[in-house]
């Protein structure tokens, strides 16, 4: 795989940090999740293809075993408020002189400088930051985030692993590992750079709402069908758009101009009661193979998709569960996610530190001293989490 | 810079090939966009730090020109439907052969093969079939796609970026380069993968919009100020609720809104041992 070899050390953070790792992790890394000691389960659930090291930082002597590990990685990935890991004597000042070609990769909300870099936030509060959330949102209505994609996971986790990539790359060249201020409110708008591109063009003329691509338009949207499903319309280009009149069984010389912006609220309303006629599956019939508009799928609906079968882009773990095949597809060295469940909390710290050198007496005295933990099987997982996709 | 020397044709096309091809150019690689001759100018606006080539593919000669450039380039970025650049006799087969270090990145909405791949689509399509749009959306409302934001630019550009690069890496060791199928629909729904690992959880127990990270929470909203303006709050966790609590002024609200939104789902998201949650603690950890 394209990345056989590499060795990462991901601090535990939620989303952002695990999703950036869990990529590495489906391209080949070996990457250990570092947890606390006494969490119970990985909240990001995106533990796939990880090894789980249960160690406390706060104490010098665990903070001391980390320095040790970071001596002998490729990368160090930490979710930390920028000053956390240098009072923890973990600043890239000094893991980087242990070892020069390490690449310490820092993903926070607002990036290691600025006033806001000591203030937490979630994927809402860095969107909004970011100039990014003003745009999306129905006309007449606030401002709407979807979900903690763009931020947390776009913005943030993605442009993190792009940017460990880039050092990797460049680090075949001069041997040396680099800091990376990877941070979800740059991420976000970087991303969205094409907004700021055509700002002063026609495709945002209008009050947010009201555009072509932000649900101004009747054909770029969705539309509920008569037995409550949706249907994604998306035809801008003339002869998509005569496809979509078609299939509505409506006639375009009845029909105002397609771009025609103060007709948009009356032939949105007037597609919607079309649409509300028919069944989902009746307008799969009438617009399968043309390119004008697609059924909204289900995450559970997805899956079995012929387009989606046909090409395999769903994975089936050993425990049932699906979830996307990683991407994109490379034809010599694809990614090959694991197929394990995700590893316990601890539930791989000895034999981790065994490979890094430490001896069976200093992983011992470490054990009874509580700076690690060791769980080999996780039964309070059990009797505190009944809802985990664990337990059948 | 990290992309010095590297070479990358791209052949013109909207959107999410033109911002892999930027961000390439962004970091150092040599960037050729070939457009079209007749073109009026760069609808993709995203031509920063590229050179322009304007060139007929469609023509025997033309494509004859672009083989030649291929045979010295790292990276051929294409995004057209699949088996477009095979008429044209200028298919992965053909132009590694000539320069088997080429990477051939194809970006697509539906992917190289499946019985979608010759379709047409925009960035709404994508992320209907990748099924992330059936996820977003307020409560009693129709799903509502972020502009062009999910499958255009994150699924797509972005995941496109991450392919060459992951090729890139690779052909350091093998010396060898790669074809690359870039899709959007699979692009986006890996960038989600988050919503398939916890689709089973408290966090999304409830009908779309009615979930604390798609709208259903006051603490994880927008709302509109008295001049027509918008705050984004943000506060999941016990201590900054009550520090949105206590700047709201509404203190008795507090015990309202913390049951009306599932004590489970707040949990499923955080670290669990909220006592030992500080601000300042390594522990915190924040999405």
């Amino acid at each position: 795989m394209a990345l056989q070899g590499i060795l990462v050390l991901e601090l535990a953070g939620l989303a952002p940090g695990p999703f950036c790792a869990m990529v590495l992790a489906d391209f080949g890394a070996r990457v250990v999740r570092v947890e606390r000691p006494g969490s119970h389960y990985d909240v990001s659930r995106l533990g796939r293809g990880k090894r789980s090291l249960a160690l406390d930082l706060k104490q010098p002597r665990g903070a001391a075993v980390l320095r040790r590990l970071c001596a002998r990685s490729d990368v160090l990935l930490e979710p930390f408020r920028s000053g956390v890991m240098e009072k923890l004597q973990l600043g890239p000042e000094i893991l980087q002189r242990d070892n020069p070609k390490l690449i310490y990769a820092r993903l926070t909300g607002f990036g290691q400088s600025g006033s806001f870099s000591r203030l937490a936030g979630h994927d809402i509060n860095y969107l909004a930051l970011s100039g990014v959330l003003s745009k999306i949102g129905r006309n007449g209505e606030n401002p709407y985030a979807p979900l903690n994609l763009l931020a947390d996971f776009a913005g943030g986790g993605l442009m993190c692993v792009l940017g460990i990539m880039m050092a990797l790359f460049e680090r075949t060249r001069s041997g040396k590992g680099q800091v990376i201020d990877a941070n979800m409110v740059e991420g976000t708008a970087y991303l969205s750079s094409f907004l700021w591109k055509t700002q002063k063009s026609s495709l945002w003329e209008a009050p947010r709402g009201q555009n072509i691509l932000d649900g101004g338009a009747p054909f770029y949207t969705t539309y509920r069908t008569a037995d409550g499903e949706f249907m994604a319309v998306g035809a801008i280009e003339p002869q998509f758009y005569e496809l979509l009149i078609k299939g509505l069984g409506l006639k375009s010389d009845e029909l105002p101009n397609q771009m025609s912006m103060d007709d948009w609220p009356e032939m949105k309303k007037k597609f919607a009661a079309v649409f509300a006629k028919k069944t989902k599956a009746e307008w799969c019939q009438i617009f399968d193979g043309t390119d004008a508009c697609v059924t909204v799928l289900t995450l559970e609906e997805v899956v079995h998709h012929d387009h989606i079968k046909e090409r395999g882009s769903f994975i089936t773990n050993e425990e049932q569960s699906m979830s996307p095949r990683p991407a994109p597809l490379l034809s010599n060295t694809p990614a090959i996610p694991s197929f394990k469940r995700d590893p316990f909390v601890g539930e791989h710290t000895e034999e981790i530190l065994d490979e890094f050198g430490f001896s069976r007496e200093e992983i011992d005295q470490l054990k009874s001293d509580k700076i690690i933990e060791s769980n080999k099987a996780s039964s309070k997982f059990w009797i505190l989490y009944p809802h985990s996709n664990i337990q059948k | 810079m990290a992309l010095q020397g590297i070479l990358v044709l791209e052949l013109a096309g909207l959107a999410p090939g033109p911002f892999c091809a930027m961000v390439l150019a962004d970091f150092g690689a040599r960037v050729v966009r070939v457009e079209r001759p007749g073109s009026h100018y760069d609808v993709s606006r995203l031509g920063r730090g590229k050179r322009s080539l304007a060139l007929d593919l469609k023509q025997p000669r033309g494509a004859a020109v672009l083989r030649r450039l291929c045979a010295r380039s790292d990276v051929l970025l294409e995004p057209f439907r699949s088996g477009v650049m095979e008429k044209l006799q200028l298919g992965p087969e053909i132009l590694q052969r000539d320069n088997p270090k080429l990477i051939y990145a194809r970006l697509t909405g539906f992917g190289q093969s499946g019985s979608f791949s010759r379709l047409a689509g925009h960035d709404i399509n994508y992320l209907a079939l990748s099924g992330v749009l059936s996820k977003i959306g307020r409560n009693g409302e129709n799903p509502y796609a972020p502009l062009n934001l999910l499958a255009d630019f994150a699924g797509g550009g972005l995941m496109c970026v991450l392919g060459i690069m992951m090729a890139l890496f690779e052909r350091t060791r093998s010396g060898k380069g790669q074809v690359i199928d870039a899709n959007m629909v699979e692009g986006t729904a890996y960038l989600s993968s988050f919503l398939w690992k916890t689709q089973k959880s408290s966090l999304w127990e409830a009908p779309r919009g009615q979930n604390i990270l798609d709208g259903g929470a006051p603490f994880y909203t927008t709302y509109r100020t008295a001049d027509g303006e918008f705050m984004a709050v943000g506060a999941i966790e016990p201590q900054f609720y009550e520090l949105l609590i206590k700047g709201l002024g509404e203190l008795t609200l507090l015990k309202m809104q913390q049951e009306a939104v599932s004590c489970q789902a707040r949990q499923t998201l955080l670290s669990v041992k909220r006592p030992s949650l500080q601000p300042k603690s390594w522990g915190t950890v924040w999405l």
